[in-house]
């Protein structure tokens, strides 16, 4: 059941095989039932007695390389989606009908049913623990035999997760192998993407398209790439929420450490207004409010240390924008060596012009004369939007939304809210679970005369 | 005027500049002195450091960026005791800024970094205001790791001519190789790295004349020209050999060194013992050399600085000294930077021992660290040239 060490393509053969062979019976389980045990399972790795949760907690710090208070933050947010009241939600936020799963369902006058993947090959790289349970969540929801690579540091959750589905349902279970190899290994992922009828995968732009090509077009390809999120604090925010906000960006940045694609890296601030309104706050003060929340959240939720060639980035990351500061270009602020966290303020409105990229804990905070600016800020970037924090916005906040839609991104969130998203979020803009899915229709004659 | 002070060294006397001299005369004396150089010796320290601090004072007298990072560090030319204590500036620096130490001289070149293919990444630049001193400080490193047994040899190169790629310091260096050392020179690529039509041709003519040859050329390229088949480099006349330079960065399907040199071996004939690798970026513009020809292989995995360039591995996080041998990120001071910053710090991985550097490749499954585009941008945030 549980791959330990990279397989063999023989190994990867007969698994699919395996997988295979367990649709039938998968198939004809109400997708109710399907919710129903997974959730319960799901919720296990909440409970604190749990001995699941425990060996998560235990073990993903160094999986993952992160603190013990991080991990136990991470895992939190992304179990909290995985209960059954929240699975629950999901299916019918996606099919209205859930029963649309189990059969064929009248759907405006329409006889359709919503068919899984024959078999669904999920490959995520990175090590944003949750991303693995989450994929082979989605895909057994709509009853699919489930192939999951998991990212390499990922794989302790999805492995503790068919542990525990084997216990109360070994069917289920079996629907699922979790098979490791190196990324880049063309022969296996040759043999993965030709037997699936739809593969999901999460990585860099490069991955994905590497995957893509390997594909063969009967398969679907459903590719998640990297992403950017940033946040914009409008002019409209009161005094009061001012710190409130900051603390907030801070949490969104540090959460997963930055890896996650609802990880911010830039925030806009603009400019408060002339007149003595009191509201909005400016670039310059809220880098240093910014660089105080990094300091405290340091205390509460710290970073692990660095590895050599991450030190040597993030002595990139500082010494250009120490540089900057240095010509009168801007701030810097950072907790020093020991400290992971990075602010850097930059005095530039052009957005056309980048500053240098930032990771572990870093941000640059960035003014905007108006919020109407942020269609040029974001625009070098549109292919890769997809979740941005707000505060501030005041009743422009639709329009800002749509405007940012119509550029590219696909989810506009209060920046409390942006580390976790709910499982039934529009993933890039696409339903999770619809598109995994394809539709079989019975088409009467009838209705077709009534259509004409 | 006599650029050496005899007196003034600790350890005995040295070469070294003597007091208050500006550009034209630092880099006429730098070009001697490298002119004067085998190219695989040592320099004192006594000798090093002297011309060190006297370029660190003339940088940071010229090149006003420079001059603000030193001065909000709080470090001025009378107050640093040893060049190590001369302010670093981060490579990624060259992206946002020129650097220009030549006291109102033009840049004679301007060399790119070659960038990532993301959207967005910006290229960094180096100003080079006296090439004569980047040819004086090119040539006899190169000699000694490519050419210690004969004098001159007919060459074949992957890398573009530097007519075609005037930005490119890599180019540069191996136009300069031609000039000097070349009996004979055919570019097989265009620059954009595509085959000529002639060159398959060229290649026919490099066989049938039987003549040991130098090919000059990047891991990527010499990938691609073995993934075409159809004769390729196969062949090459006994005594040949091959210098390699860069990795693979950009390319998702890392190959090892080892498997890249047991391939070109198979293919092209030339032994391992005969490919030299050379390292080197276009912010630094002394290289190093994997000594395989003059040592054996032995010098495998080893790279030996150019005699005025000298690397430590510093702790990634305070930024002190490892011990030798220890990995740590490379801190590179070079004398041939005279006319932009000489102090570089890059985020290459390697260990120092006697002055020689072993670079540390990155880990394996290191491209993917999350779903964040600008992790993933960062991880590749320096370029190769």
């Amino acid at each position: 059941m549980i791959g330990r060490t990279e397989v063999t393509a023989k190994q990867l053969e007969t698994r699919i095989a395996e997988l295979r062979s367990t649709r039938d019976s998968l198939v004809r389980r109400p997708v109710e039932e399907i919710v129903d045990v997974l959730g319960s399972v799901g919720e296990r790795f909440l409970e604190d007695a749990d001995p699941i949760r425990q060996r998560a907690l235990a073990a993903l710090p160094e999986e993952a390389r992160l603190s013990s208070a991080m991990a136990a933050e991470v895992l939190d947010g992304m179990a909290r989606d995985w209960s059954r009241n929240q699975l629950k939600r999901t299916v019918r936020a996606e099919f209205g009908d859930p029963t649309a799963l189990d059969g064929f369902q009248s759907v405006q006058g329409r006889s359709v049913a919503g068919i899984g993947p024959r078999l669904c090959v999920q490959i995520v790289s990175g090590s944003v623990p949750g991303v693995g349970v989450n994929a082979l969540i989605r895909s057994l929801l709509v009853k699919s035999p489930t192939l999951l690579k998991p990212g390499f540091g990922d794989t302790l959750l999805p492995k503790l997760f068919v542990e525990a589905l084997a216990e109360v349902d070994s069917d289920l279970a079996d629907s699922i192998a979790i098979v490791e190899w190196r990324g880049g290994s063309e022969i296996l992922e040759r043999i993965a993407l030709s037997e699936a009828e739809v593969a999901v995968v999460y990585g860099s732009d490069e991955t994905v398209a590497a995957l893509r090509a390997l594909a063969p077009p009967t398969t679907r390809v459903l590719g998640y790439h990297h992403r950017v999120a940033a946040c914009v604090i409008g002019r409209d925010l009161e005094s009061a929420e001012i710190e409130s906000a900051s603390d907030d960006v801070a949490r969104a940045i540090a959460m997963f450490e930055q890896r996650g694609c609802v990880c911010p890296h830039v925030v806009y601030v603009e400019d408060p207004a002339d007149s003595g309104t009191g509201l909005g706050v400016s670039a310059e003060k809220f880098a240093e409010l910014l660089a105080r929340s990094l300091r405290t959240l340091e205390e509460v939720l710290p970073a692990v240390p660095l590895e050599v060639d991450e030190g040597g980035s993030l002595q990139q990351l500082r010494g250009a924008a120490e540089m900057h500061a240095a010509s009168g270009e801007g701030s810097l602020h950072h907790g020093g060596a020991q400290s992971s966290w990075t602010v850097i303020g930059e005095s530039s409105t052009q957005p056309g012009q980048p500053g240098p990229p930032t990771a572990y804990r870093g941000v640059r905070v960035r003014r905007m004369a108006d919020i109407g600016e942020l269609g040029r800020a974001f625009g070098p970037h549109a292919s890769h939007l997809q979740t941005i924090g707000h505060a501030g916005l005041g009743d422009r906040l639709e329009s800002v939304a749509l405007m940012l839609g119509r550029l590219g991104a696909s989810r506009i969130v209060p920046i409390q809210d942006m580390s976790f998203p709910p499982p039934w979020w529009l993933h890039d803009g696409r339903g999770p679970l619809r598109d995994l899915v394809r539709w079989t229709e019975i088409e009467d004659s009838s209705q077709l005369e009534l259509n004409r | 005027m006599n650029a050496y002070d005899d007196s003034t060294a600790p350890d005995g006397p040295v070469a070294g500049p003597a007091d208050h001299l500006g550009f034209e005369d630092l880099s006429s004396s730098l070009e001697a002195r490298f002119g004067a150089e085998g190219g695989s010796g040592q320099w004192s320290d006594g000798e090093f450091s002297s011309w060190a601090l006297a370029s660190f004072k003339h940088q940071f007298s010229t090149c006003d960026p420079y001059r603000a990072f030193c001065v909000a560090r709080g470090v001025t030319p009378e107050s640093v005791a040893s060049w190590e204590d001369v302010p670093a500036v981060p490579a990624a620096a060259f992206k946002y800024f020129d650097f220009l130490s030549a006291e109102g001289r033009e840049a004679e070149a301007v060399f790119q970094t070659s960038g990532t293919t993301r959207g967005g990444a910006v290229r960094g630049r180096h100003l080079v205001p006296a090439l004569d001193l980047y040819r004086a400080s090119l040539t006899p490193p190169l000699r000694a790791a490519l050419l210690p047994d004969v004098e001159q040899i007919r060459m074949v190169s992957l890398i573009p001519d530097p007519e075609e790629v005037p930005d490119s310091s890599l180019s540069f260096m191996v136009g300069e190789a031609v000039s000097r050392f070349a009996t004979q020179m055919d570019w097989l690529v265009g620059s954009d790295g595509g085959w000529g039509a002639r060159s398959s041709e060229m290649l026919d003519s490099v066989r049938s004349a039987g003549e040991p040859v130098l090919v000059l050329g990047t891991a990527l390229s010499f990938l691609h020209v073995m993934e075409r088949g159809r004769g390729g480099l196969a062949g090459l006349p006994d005594g040949s050999r091959i210098m390699e330079t860069g990795g693979f960065k950009g390319v998702r399907r890392e190959v090892s060194r080892d498997q890249l040199y047991a391939a070109i071996t198979e293919h092209t004939g030339v032994p391992t013992s005969r490919i030299v690798n050379e390292y080197g970026m276009t912010e630094l513009l002394s290289q190093l050399w994997e000594p395989v020809l003059a040592e054996g292989l032995d010098a495998v995995g080893v790279h030996v600085p150019a005699p005025w360039l000298r690397v430590r591995a510093l702790d990634a996080t305070t930024l002190a000294p490892m011990p030798e041998g220890d990995d740590g990120i490379l801190c590179f001071f070079d004398l041939a930077n005279l006319g932009s910053v000489s102090h570089i710090l890059t985020e290459d991985v390697g260990s120092v021992m006697e002055g020689r550097v072993r670079l540390r490749g990155r880990a394996p499954g290191a491209e993917s660290r999350g779903c964040s585009r600008a992790m993933d941008d960062l991880m590749s945030a320096m370029d190769d040239r």
